[in-house]
């Protein structure tokens, strides 16, 4: 088990001291894929770089099955590490590349080709011993940079957005083969991604990064479903906002009324921090968030009036831009119902379901 | 797993220490010792021990009261200052040119344009004197079938040729780079606004590389400054800063004296140094960033063929040293013809016996000074873009300083440092290979920083978590992927050390004599058939290893000297 306490890095930068990262700490189990994601700058990379040992924490704690692993170098962690960049050596054959780990920890001989033979195997290399990187395409340099990883039988592995520099087609076929790898060794792993569908996808669980900050950490259908924060609302899929009053509460929940529309129930009520409250229309009491998929679309007046602003068609459903008396924003509306269209410009009513809304209230309206 | 164990158990601090540790004490002893030693006895008598109370400024006093003095600054400063001005007027519109006009053989050019600054400029001092000289070829040419008598190509005239010479390919290599560097579609512009190609030129392309054309020079400028090997040759009574120092040394073996000739002339170089380093700052700000496209508009064809032969007759020209010095070692006669009457081995044969113990010196010492400068360049180039320590700037300065500060400085330095005390030096291998390093290591210093730079720094990163030691990093990883540019900047450095002579003649000794100094010695001696041949040995040598050197590194021989 990986164990991050308070892990705190500070930068020297021309208005003061700046946290990269601010006392951020989690929990990884053994065997679990855990990604952390956020957008660049948010402070991911730093945190994986120190886990790495690549950079020396401010302060805080990483630990790893009990054994304090804050000071050590990065040499004597036995991890392995996928570069975006994958890092390959440039000089060196693939089967040189895998060996690498392997000859620093004094394996040699026929037992240092069967082990190489074999990771090149699991992650079909096999072909490939004696070329150059620079001979490989993309995601074969990748495969090598993983196999150089793996090798040595790391007890976590890191990866630092190991799919950014790949075409889209082969990014999902990789993040597929990554996973299976995975699961295949049944190892630790710590990943780095600013895609959030690729982190959704691919993850056991996800921590939330924000400005240095750990924002949410979850499965990925709760950080969707149950975002703690109006970051999370809007970085992890799409989020519409409708502006809220607060009618009143009781054991089921918050009851709200929106401008010119029904009132609804909401179960998941969350406290908006301070700075975030700024973003709450002045009048109101606080936010409601709905995902495009949970809005309902239909002709008429019976719910929020609407006008469609512009119709895509994404194949399987229709989205709709659409511009709603009682919302912040434009709201995106995802229609799966087949043979069903609107034009642009025509009105429409929104219907929104109570317990598939977060509602966010501000601070001092959650008491 | 088992795996871990067999990590390495030992705090990976030892390696970087004792290495890093290693260049450090070189550095103070080598590099910085005998500079801080040299500007303190530059304010001592000579003689006395550097104390406090000691302190005097009785050495600059000459320069206010001895003519010589006064005499050798200001014809540094004016030579100099010719020298620079002669260069920079041979190659704007050689460097225009290049840069502009669809030029066959660019790349034959441009390499040809670096002989000069390879071939000792000594060597081709004496070249003018055999083909300009009072009884020189064309000098008697001139005067039997044209009746035209030339000036004495001794004192000012002739040190400022040969110094423009000798050095011009400096400006012209920046302002070449600079005009290719200029976007031409601005230059279209200023055309489609109705500017005439004479127009565009001098209010659009000049202004843009005049920052270049000043940096350009400013070296030209520290190179004929800090130059001893042309003044000694073609000054005569013409003295010049370094010949005083020289002659101070030679004559009253004043080190006293000569370290604070030697301050005014490191001041006249940091002045120019500043300068620069101020230039290069508006430098950066004004640099467009290139789009390699060539200038689209071809001149009309009369103009392009003046302008090709211009580059020619100016590489002729310069090159015109180097050619006759081959040429005389070829010869058995050359009396009043354009071209030697009789051609033959016989100089060879008569150096045959001589030239074998002053080319094994050269080599040996060119050679440890060159590995001394792969390990200290290296290691300091790795420490100085990599390394996270403080004060990087320091090791750039360390290491520019005195690949910058003219020859006999150095050479007054290192006399001063090491002739007595704990460390003596003088007279040794030793002292002849640390001088050429302190004067050389910035090449390879320079090369391996680039390679470096290039480098992934994941690389480095990768290596680690994979377990390796910083030496296994060092080992398998940085110094086969930096192999090719270090290599490259070795054999600059040998090739370059080769044909040094204004270190060399300060602290050789008779057990250590190199080629360069033979020839000093047979020029001086007027024995100009052996010092061709030596000479013609000293330029094929080194002209065979920089080709070697630009060859490896895969780069034009032109941008090893950008």
């Amino acid at each position: 088990m990986l164990s991050i306490r308070e892990l705190t890095k500070t930068f020297a930068s021309p208005s003061g001291e700046l946290a990269a990262v601010d006392r951020i700490s989690f929990d990884v189990a053994p065997g679990e894929f855990f990604t952390m994601l956020g957008p660049s700058g948010c402070g991911k990379t730093t945190t994986l770089r120190m886990i790495a040992g690549l950079e020396t924490p401010t302060s805080g704690a990483i630990a790893f099955d009990g054994r304090d692993y804050t000071r050590v170098p990065p040499q004597q962690r036995n991890i392995g590490m996928v570069f975006q960049s994958y890092a390959l050596f440039p000089h060196l054959s693939v089967f040189e590349n895998v060996a690498y780990g392997l000859r620093n920890r004094g394996v040699k001989g026929t037992e240092l080709e069967r082990r190489v033979a074999e990771v090149l195997g699991a992650l079909q290399l096999d072909g490939f011993k004696t070329r150059l990187p620079s001979t490989l395409s993309g995601g074969q340099q990748q495969r090598v940079s993983i196999a150089r990883a793996l090798v040595y039988r790391p007890s976590m592995l890191l990866l630092d957005e190991p799919l950014a520099n790949l075409d889209a087609k082969l990014r999902i076929q990789m993040r597929e083969e990554i996973r299976r790898i995975q699961r295949e060794f049944g190892i630790l792993s710590l990943y780095v991604t600013h895609d959030q569908e690729e982190a959704m996808a691919i993850s056991d669980r996800l921590a939330l990064f924000n400005a240095g900050r750990l924002v949410q950490i979850g499965r990925p259908g709760d950080l969707y479903r149950q975002p703690a924060t109006l970051f999370a609302a809007d970085f992890i899929g799409r989020a519409n906002f409708f502006a809220a009053r607060l009618a009143g509460r009781d054991a089921s929940g918050a009851k709200i009324a929106l401008a010119g529309g029904p009132e609804l129930t909401v179960a998941r009520v969350v406290a908006l921090a301070p700075e975030e409250a700024a973003r709450v229309p002045a009048d109101v009491d606080g936010l409601l968030m709905a995902r495009p998929e949970r809005i309902g679309i239909a002709p008429g007046s019976r719910g929020i009036r609407a006008r469609i602003g512009r119709m895509q068609q994404l194949g399987g459903c229709q989205r709709y831009i659409v511009a709603a008396e009682a919302a912040v924003g434009e709201v995106t509306v995802d229609s799966w119902r087949a043979g069903e269209e609107y034009g642009e410009g025509a009105d429409a009513a929104l219907t929104l379901d109570g317990s598939d809304c977060v509602l966010f209230l501000r601070p001092e309206k959650s008491a | 797993m088992s795996d871990a164990r067999a990590l390495p158990r030992r705090p990976d601090r030892f390696f970087p220490l004792a290495v890093g540790g290693a260049a450090v004490a070189i550095a103070l002893l080598f590099l910085i010792y005998p500079l801080a030693n040299a500007i303190l006895g530059a304010f001592v008598r000579n003689g006395q021990p550097v104390t406090f109370a000691n302190l005097t400024l009785a050495n600059f006093e000459r320069f206010l009261t001895s003519v010589s003095y006064q005499r050798a600054l200001w014809h540094s400063i004016t030579a100099g200052a010719a020298a620079t001005a002669l260069a920079t007027a041979i190659s704007l519109p050689m460097a225009y040119a290049v840069a502009r006009v669809a030029m066959p053989l660019r790349a034959t050019v441009l390499a040809v344009s670096v002989l000069p600054l390879i071939s000792p400029p000594f060597i081709g001092a004496y070249a003018w004197i055999i083909l300009l000289g009072n009884n020189g070829i064309f000098t008697n040419l001139l005067r039997d079938y044209v009746g035209v008598g030339l000036p004495s190509i001794y004192g000012f005239f002739g040190v400022t040729v040969a110094l423009a010479l000798s050095y011009f390919p400096y400006v012209f290599l920046v302002l070449q780079g600079a005009l290719a560097a200029v976007d031409t579609h601005i230059e279209e512009a200023a055309a489609i606004a109705g500017a005439s190609r004479w127009r565009v030129l001098r209010t659009v392309t000049l202004p843009m590389i005049l920052p270049s054309v000043a940096a350009g020079m400013l070296i030209v400028f520290i190179k004929a400054i800090g130059d001893f090997g042309v003044p000694s040759i073609l000054g005569g009574e013409y003295q010049v800063l370094p010949t005083l120092i020289y002659y101070q040394i030679h004559g009253f073996f004043n080190l006293n004296g000569a370290a604070a000739i030697a301050m005014v002339n490191v001041a006249l170089t940091l002045l120019a140094l500043g300068a620069l380093a101020w230039i290069n700052r508006a430098r950066a700000v004004a640099t467009v960033s290139g789009t390699a496209r060539r200038a689209a508009r071809p001149l009309p064809a009369p103009l392009r063929w003046s302008a090709i032969f211009y580059v020619w007759l100016v590489l002729v020209v310069a090159n015109l040293p180097q050619a006759v010095t081959v040429l005389y070692s070829f010869s058995e006669r050359w009396g009043d013809t354009l071209l030697p009457s009789i051609y033959g081995l016989e100089n060879y044969r008569r150096i045959v016996g001589e030239i074998a113990g002053p080319a094994l010196n050269s080599v040996i010492l060119a050679g440890a000074a060159t590995i001394v400068c792969l390990a200290f360049g290296a290691i300091t180039a790795h420490a100085a873009t990599r390394g996270r320590i403080a004060g990087r700037w320091a090791v750039d300065l360390i290491i520019m300083v005195p690949f910058v500060l003219p020859g006999l400085v150095i050479g007054v330095a290192y006399l001063a440092a090491f002739n007595e005390g704990a460390l003596v030096l003088t007279g040794t291998a030793t002292i002849l290979i640390m001088a050429y390093f302190t004067r050389r290591v910035a090449f390879v210093f320079r090369s391996a920083a680039a390679a470096i730079l290039q480098l992934d720094r994941r690389l480095e990163e990768a290596s680690t978590i994979c377990g390796a030691s910083w030496a296994t990093t060092m080992r398998r990883v940085i110094l086969p992927l930096i192999a090719p540019a270090l290599l490259a900047g070795g054999i600059l450095v040998f090739a370059t050390l080769i044909g040094e002579i204004s270190v060399t003649v300060l602290l050789y000794s008779a057990r250590w004599k190199t080629l360069t100094i033979a020839i000093y010695e047979y020029l001086l001696g007027n024995d100009i058939a052996k010092a061709s041949a030596f000479g013609t040995v000293t330029i094929v040598m080194t002209f065979a290893l920089v080709a070697a050197a630009s060859r490896l590194a895969g780069r034009n021989m032109a941008d090893m000297f950008r």
